[in-house]
């Protein structure tokens, strides 16, 4: 059997409509079927009640034994024409009495004067209502109790077939609840049906493709919208995964095309051993290049999964900023320009990522600052207490220089963004990666990049987010 | 020296054999991890180069067998170098680890730490043809003059005496002397190695620093002086 979690919804609809109507169903028979049996008792009780008195009348009458006949003959007229009905009478005297049979009348004879007791006959299946009576002495007649009795029989059949015909009923009203619960359910569920087929034919080759939210009903609607909302994003984030492969295969392509054009002309024709050595070097330094890029490629992806750990200790950053000036100390000098840092604020960092991205940030300013001009670190504190990590930090280095336009201060993060091409080649070796991987330490430690220029200067820098 | 490479990589293996041959190793090579198994059991080497992934056998179980008997020194190639690989690789027994690409002098470099590791005590004095350097008073006196550095100048100069005759990466510099760990894509070395130079070489007629295009620096004395004017300036 198919376990209940891997059924249809109509299925499950149709199940769970049908075990309802069938509680429903349960409990109003048995409602029911207690008014019933409370009615019939009544009704045993009343016609008991009439044949006693009707017993009870003559046998007051008769005060001489010579008049009892009269009562025999009325007990007899009554039991003939109801086969059902019994009537005993009993009393002291051997004169003053019908029925034969005293078991029965002893067994009766618990039964209380006008409350209705049962009895068992040995001729019947079922027990006789009976209903008992004294009449006291008058003349010659001593005190006689009566009992009047009919069959229940006829009630309990009646009964019966009532509770037959109820679970019947009930049963196939369930079943008939069921099958219209299924096709209710088919019907409602259509717009799902037809959702489902609408994303069956979104197709890879067409990424632009989204589910029609119109028409459907508000519910699915936003299911639809949710859907369609992922999708934008995953157009997104293909769409920037097929640019940066783009990206990454024209700047190996530059590489590989000195490599190979070289060595083709190297090998052309026999060469001496120097210029051979030459094109060996030359080479080495391309593939060196390529390495660069490959191995920020990887770190730019590894940081993107969350793949690096953080090896994060609390220290203060203007000394680690210090470090890194330190290490630019010689470009600095050569560029005629100095560095200072302002501020202090102490955060829990990974070094060595941390000082990688100063290191991408000083460089830039280098890069883009007027020569002789002065570099200015910023570091500053959530709540500027020394000795305090746990509110974050951030990095600011600004640098007099062209401003940067506001369309490009926006992408400069973006790998293999480049703000002026002609730049690129000012200095050394640069692959248009380094702000990218400032902004994905930063995003490590659960921070951001930000970058604004303007009146000659431009700020470039990053937030530390406390652990 | 003896050195054990497993490598299945036909290209990777021959160079490596080739380039740490003329280094001055003897050099063993195999193919396939149990092979490797094998030599590296039988015979004592002192360090061992090992692949990570190998036909039969892998890196990682090569090493741990390995480790149930001998303590060799292994170096353990990979071209993954997720997180969990390093820790994986020094966790069974790796002494040190090396993620493709790698540049040759960067190998080089890390054999022969592993194989210097603990085997003799540092000179606090090293002399390379007229050049002395005290390490202790951190002086450095060529032809009995004393030179003026500054302080990472001197750390330079005494990271390549001490490896003298030992090509050093611009990566292992920035590392040794700046504690910089990555490529930091900067010229940075090449001005330091300039300014070290014009101080201990400038006026002299033997220079001792030398660079190796494309791969580093050396510091060592050269009798054949044609052969050092040969090379490039920096």
């Amino acid at each position: 059997m198919t376990p209940w979690r891997e059924l249809p919804i109509a299925r499950r609809l149709a199940a769970m409509f049908a075990g309802a109507a069938l509680l429903v169903f349960a409990l109003v028979g048995i409602a029911l079927y207690q008014v019933l049996q409370t009615q019939i008792v009544r009704y045993q009780h009343a016609e008991l009640e009439t044949k006693l008195r009707y017993v009870a009348g003559s046998v007051n009458a008769c005060e001489l034994r010579e008049r009892w006949h009269k009562v025999e003959d009325k007990v007899d007229s009554l039991v003939s024409s109801d086969r059902s009905t019994k009537v005993w009478a009993w009393s002291d005297s051997a004169l003053f009495r019908i029925g034969a049979g005293a078991p029965p009348v002893e067994a009766a004879r618990g039964a209380a004067d006008r409350g209705m007791g049962r009895l068992w006959l040995a001729d019947s299946d079922a027990p006789y209502r009976v209903l008992a009576q004294t009449i006291p002495a008058k003349g010659e007649r001593p005190p006689v109790r009566i009992w009047v009795a009919i069959d229940s029989q006829p009630y309990r059949a009646a009964l019966r077939s009532f509770a037959f015909a109820l679970v019947a009923l009930g049963l196939g009203g369930a079943a008939l609840v069921a099958l219209l619960g299924h096709w209710i359910a088919q019907v409602g569920l259509r717009p799902l049906q037809r959702l489902s087929s609408d994303a069956q034919r979104l197709s890879p080759s067409n990424l632009s493709q989204r589910l029609q939210p119109t028409d459907l009903p508000p519910e699915l609607g936003r299911v639809a919208g949710a859907f369609n909302g992922a999708l934008d994003r995953l157009e997104a984030a293909y769409t920037r995964l097929e640019a940066f492969n783009a990206d990454v295969a024209h700047e190996l392509r530059t590489p590989l095309t000195n490599l190979m054009g070289q060595t083709q002309v190297a090998l052309q024709r026999p060469r001496e051993a120097q210029r051979l050595t030459e094109v060996l070097t030359s080479n080495l330094e391309e593939l060196e290049r390529m390495r660069g890029i490959v191995n920020d490629m990887l770190f730019l992806s590894r940081a993107g999964q969350g793949d690096i750990a953080l090896d994060r200790v609390c220290v203060p950053l203007a000394a680690e900023v210090a470090k890194t000036g330190e290490f630019l100390e010689y470009l600095l000098e050569e560029a005629g320009m100095r560095l200072r840092i302002d501020g202090a604020a102490d955060a829990w960092i990974d070094t060595s990522l941390f000082r990688r991205a100063m290191t991408n940030l000083l460089h830039n300013a280098v890069q883009h600052a007027t020569p002789g001009s002065e570099i200015v670190v910023e570091v500053r504190c959530g709540e500027a207490v020394p000795g305090d990590c746990g509110s974050g930090a951030s990095v600011a280095v600004r640098n007099e220089g062209k401003c940067v336009e506001p369309q490009h201060l926006v992408r400069m993060f973006d790998r293999f963004y480049r703000v002026d091409e002609a730049r690129e080649h000012r200095g050394e070796r640069h692959h248009g990666l380094g702000l990218s991987i400032v902004k994905a330490i930063a995003s490590l430690h659960g921070g951001n990049v930000f970058a604004n220029s303007g009146e000659g200067r431009t700020t470039v820098g990053f937030s530390l987010a406390a652990p | 020296m003896k050195l054990l490479i497993v490598e299945d990589e036909a290209k990777t293996a021959d160079y490596l054999r080739d380039g740490l041959a003329e280094q001055g190793w003897s050099v063993d090579v195999a193919r396939d991890g149990n092979s490797g198994l094998h030599l590296a059991r039988e015979f004592d080497y002192d360090v061992i180069v090992l692949d990570v992934m190998l036909p039969g056998l892998d890196g990682f179980s090569v090493l741990r067998e390995l480790r149930l008997r001998k303590q060799t020194p292994v170096i353990m190639l990979t071209a993954r170098d997720r997180i969990d690989d390093r820790v994986h690789g020094l966790g069974a027994g790796a002494d040190d680890y090396l993620v493709k690409p790698f540049s040759f002098i960067e190998l080089l470099a890390r054999l022969q730490a592993l194989v210097r590791r603990g085997r003799q005590q540092e000179s606090t004095e090293l002399n390379i043809g007229d050049l002395q350097i005290n390490l202790l008073a951190r002086r450095a006196f060529r032809d009995g003059n004393r030179l003026d550095l500054t302080g990472k100048e001197f750390a330079l100069l005494a990271l390549l005496a001490q490896r003298r005759g030992q090509i050093l990466s611009k990566t292992v510099i920035a590392a040794q002397v700046w504690d910089i760990n990555f490529d930091s894509n900067t010229n940075v070395v090449e001005v330091a190695i300039k300014r070290l130079r014009a101080k201990i070489d400038g006026p002299f007629r033997n220079k001792l620093l030398h660079t190796v295009r494309g791969m580093g620096y050396v510091l060592e004395t050269r009798e054949d002086e044609d052969a050092a004017n040969a090379r490039p300036p920096a």
